[in-house]
């Protein structure tokens, strides 16, 4: 069966669109308990990733690089929940944290904003223009995010296997045309995606171990070989102390390379 | 003296530009001597003229003869003919067998580019390594800084002793004859073979005798890893239903996924395949070999149900030694290789051999070396059959250590290739003939004697180097008619007040060793001939003393990995930039004050 990340806008009803998907079709939900993952496999107080998700990078924090690290920890705790299928992912940013695995249907839903105000209004008791400004706020932030971190436009359709509109279609018939791409062929769960999705948690893995130290760093995972892509300035005794300690540490990596001032692949994470 | 002029200051910020322009490296030196080239007619601060004067500049039309001959000299096989008898002179003693190759090779390289000379070792140095049971790493170094060294024995030796001559005739100073450096160069190279012979054990990474020449200082935690030597081959036989219920395997996957490359397969009905393409698809029931660590080929035989054999039972003959082997290969300078990766290539389509592993600064890579764009130095270990590889070889680009029987040469123009070199010698010692006359006339006879083709002397020619000096002479100019080296000059003297001649030299060997290391031997020289000679007259010390410090100490570049030939020879002698630091920092001492006392002793100062 397929991995299903539903990315949305705030109040675009993408949570119960996710919800009624993995009702239907017997998977689980997952969002906000990525975050307490991370936060506990990283020691990281959940406040500091959900900011790290959500808000754009400030200058300062571009050169810190501390919400790289926020991120690669995110990254890897998603990773590990979806390794087994069967999942509906509806938190953030799930189609740029997941990429590079042909099994995971990523589905963009976006509503009317005269509905999303509606919503807003009532859910938090505030005057149409305030809840219109505020959710204009969150999708500058969301934007400014997707754009500092992954260069992308989150409302680029490219990225998606499917958007939806939620205006003149329901909710239900969102679920409809989900449920039916999730169950095609393009996204069964093959030997060779399940190997894909082990490696990819296996680089995400390594990426969230060595981000702290050197954050930009670049690491690919094939069959449980690993490749960690470096700058010529990375390449110090340290670097090499940490590798060998990841190597003894993690079983699922059979052999790790370095590979300096070689252009990153695009699946690297 | 003079006062500072808009044109001084306008050539003082091209100096500037050129020297940023070379440390950033956004553009390459060439063209940033280009762009000197053009822009400083444009400014007004050269004639048109003056610009492209360096074009058809002695010093030009000689490296361009000198880089022909060099060429021809390598197609004769003179080289590797040399090899036997100076390895029956040495023994088995590695300080001896240092000693002998690196006096060949400074010798050869007095008459050739220092990078062509070492290229054209690289191989030879190779085999003695595997023969020997000496690592590549206390060879390497020891020969690549005698082919640096050599260039100062003659004054065609390297490219600032070449230019020497044409910088000094805009001040009326007698020019240098071709061997006056000589006893100066003798003494450089006598002290930095000495070095290694008598300190080697201290500067020079030891590596180990048992795997010579294969030391692995890799970057990469594996060093555990390999219980086997990575070229060892394996036959395995897939089971009969290998290919049932399951996607097709390919061998593309099994290096991917084992780090395993199949060198040979049974492809249907019974055809034997050596070195199968990637694409060629691994079917029930055959044989195929594998090259790669055992570790890897005993996890794939479980993995897959493979039956792996004690030893080549299949493949025993066709895979015999006479047939197919593997070699360390090297990137070779100017390769049409350099810069594309082996997929841009097409490289197994096009060569049909496997090409096993990269090496480079410190760094073994085993996964995806299909991705990793090649550098000039990088090694890269194939395998294949002989007449591939031989295929290969012929194609250029690719420094090859292969037996020497198996090389493309024209050992019967080796003595016409000799003769054209003397008469070029004496034409210039003999009869006073103008260097590039004398040359040219060289590199001429070694085309009409078919030495070698018009076509290939062509394309020996490196034209990075030609314009390198080509358009650097012009700054220098702009630099001594502006008025501009003249006021650096007496501005640095000001400040450093008196100083005795021997002070004044050390400090130009210093600095000029020192902008070697961060701009081009040949920029270096461009920049400081003009300033250093109006230094000397100010500070009444012999400005053709200072020139040829200059010139001399342009070639100290020992310290950093940034001359070709260091940069060349890092790959194969798994040399760090450590490595180079403190073997470098102390040959750079040594040759220093060896030069300061020949130039004393020779030429009284």
């Amino acid at each position: 069966m397929a991995v299903i990340t539903i990315s949305r806008g705030a109040f675009s009803l993408g949570k119960i669109v996710a919800e009624k998907v993995a009702e239907r079709l017997h998977y689980d939900v997952i969002s906000r308990e990525i975050l307490l993952d991370a936060s506990t496999r990283f020691n990281v107080p959940e406040i500091k990733l959900e900011k790290a998700i959500h808000d754009a990078p400030g200058i300062l924090e571009r050169y810190r690089h501390s919400k790289q690290s926020y991120v690669a920890y995110i990254r890897s705790a998603l990773v590990e929940r979806i390794i087994n299928d069967n999942v509906v992912y509806n938190g953030l940013a799930g189609h740029l944290l997941i990429k590079g695995l042909p099994h995971v249907l990523k589905v963009r839903i976006t509503a009317n904003i005269e509905s999303r105000v509606a919503i807003e209004m009532e859910r938090n008791q505030i005057p149409a223009q305030e809840a219109r400004i505020l959710i204009q706020e969150d999708d500058k932030q969301r934007l400014k995010w997707t754009h500092a971190l992954y260069d992308h436009d989150p409302r680029d359709a490219s990225l998606y296997d499917l958007c939806i509109f939620i205006d003149k279609l329901s909710v239900d018939n969102a679920v409809d045309f989900i449920c039916r791409a999730a169950e095609s062929e393009a996204f069964r769960a093959t030997d060779k995606n399940k190997q894909k999705i082990k490696d990819l948690a296996t680089a995400c893995r390594v990426k969230a171990t060595l981000v702290d130290e050197f954050p930009n760093i670049a690491v690919t995972c094939e069959y449980g070989n690993v490749l960690v892509y470096i700058s010529k300035d990375q390449a110090t005794g340290k670097l090499i102390k940490k590798l060998n300690t990841i190597r003894d540490n993690m079983n699922d990596i059979y052999h790790l390379e370095t590979h300096t001032g070689v252009p990153v692949p695009t699946d690297a994470v | 003296m003079e006062s500072l002029t808009p044109d001084m200051i306008l050539v003082m910020f091209m100096i500037g530009l050129a020297i940023f322009l070379f440390i950033v490296e956004w553009v390459r030196v060439d063209v940033v001597a280009i762009l000197m080239m053009v822009t400083l007619p444009l400014l007004h601060l050269v004639t048109p003229k003056e610009a492209f004067v360096g074009l058809s500049s002695n010093a030009v039309v000689s490296i361009i003869a000198v880089i022909i001959i060099g060429a021809g000299l390598d197609r004769t096989g003179m080289i590797n003919n040399l090899v036997a008898p100076v390895l029956r002179i040495a023994g088995k003693s590695s300080s001896r067998i240092i000693i002998a190759i690196s006096v060949t090779v400074a010798v050869i390289s007095s008459f050739m580019q220092n990078i062509g000379a070492a290229a054209l070792f690289l191989p030879a140095i190779q085999r003695i390594s595997k023969i020997q049971k000496i690592p590549l790493s206390r060879l390497l170094m020891p020969i690549g800084f005698s082919a640096i060294l050599g260039g100062t024995i003659t004054l065609v030796g390297c490219s600032p002793l070449i230019l020497l001559n044409d910088l000094l005739a805009p001040f009326n100073l007698k020019p240098f004859g071709l061997f006056d450096v000589t006893p100066i160069g003798l003494a450089l190279v006598a002290s930095g073979i000495g070095s290694f012979v008598l300190l080697g054990r201290f500067i020079l990474p030891q590596g180990d005798d048992k795997a010579a020449g294969e030391t692995d200082s890799s970057l990469s935690p594996e060093k555990s890893e390999p219980d086997t030597d990575a070229t060892e081959l394996f036959e395995l036989k897939t089971p009969d239903d290998f290919m049932d219920y399951r996607d097709p395997v390919f061998v593309e996957d099994l290096r991917r996924h084992y780090l395993l490359n199949v060198v040979a397969i049974t492809e249907p009905p019974d055809y034997n395949v050596i070195s199968p393409l990637p694409d060629v698809e691994v079917r029930s029931g055959i044989d195929l070999v594998v090259c790669g660590h055992k570790n890897d080929v005993r996890r794939m035989a479980l993995n897959e149900g493979m039956h792996l054999k004690d030893s080549l039972d299949t493949y025993k003959d066709s895979l015999g030694a006479q047939t197919v082997g593997s070699v360390e290969v090297v990137v070779a300078p100017r390769s049409p290789f350099a810069g594309k990766s082996l997929e841009d290539i097409n490289f197994q389509d096009r060569f049909r051999v496997t090409p096993l592993s990269v090496y480079r600064h410190e760094e073994t890579y085993r996964a995806k070396i299909d991705d990793i764009v090649l550098q000039v130095g990088d090694v890269v270990n194939l395998h294949g059959t002989w007449n591939r590889l031989k295929a290969l070889h012929k194609e250029g680009g690719l420094l090859f250590s292969l037996p020497s029987d198996m090389e493309e040469m024209r050992p019967e123009k080796a003595l016409w290739a000799g003769l054209w070199l003397i008469i070029a010698l004496v034409m210039i010692m003999g009869f006073k003939i103008q260097l590039s006359v004398a040359l040219m006339t060289g590199a001429l006879g070694m085309i009409l004697s078919r030495v070698l083709t018009i076509d290939e002397a062509y394309q020996s020619v490196d034209w990075r180097t030609i314009f390198l000096l080509a358009g650097l002479i012009p700054l220098g100019i702009a630099t001594e008619k502006t008025g501009a080296a003249a006021w650096i000059a007496h501005t640095i003297l000001s400040v450093i007040g008196d100083v005795s001649p021997i002070v004044l030299l050390t400090v130009i060997g210093i600095l000029s060793t020192l902008f070697t290391l961060v701009i081009s031997n040949v920029g270096a020289t461009v920049l400081l001939v003009p300033l250093v000679v109006n230094m000397a007259i100010a500070a009444h010390t012999d400005p053709r003393m200072a020139a040829l410090v200059v010139g001399l100490a342009t070639s100290n570049s020992f310290m950093l990995p940034t001359h070709q030939v260091n940069a060349l020879y890092m790959g194969p002698g798994h040399y760090r930039t450590v490595d180079f630091i403190k073997a470098g920092a102390l040959v750079s001492i040594i040759f220093l004050i060896v030069m300061i006392a020949m130039i004393g002793l020779v030429y009284g100062v």
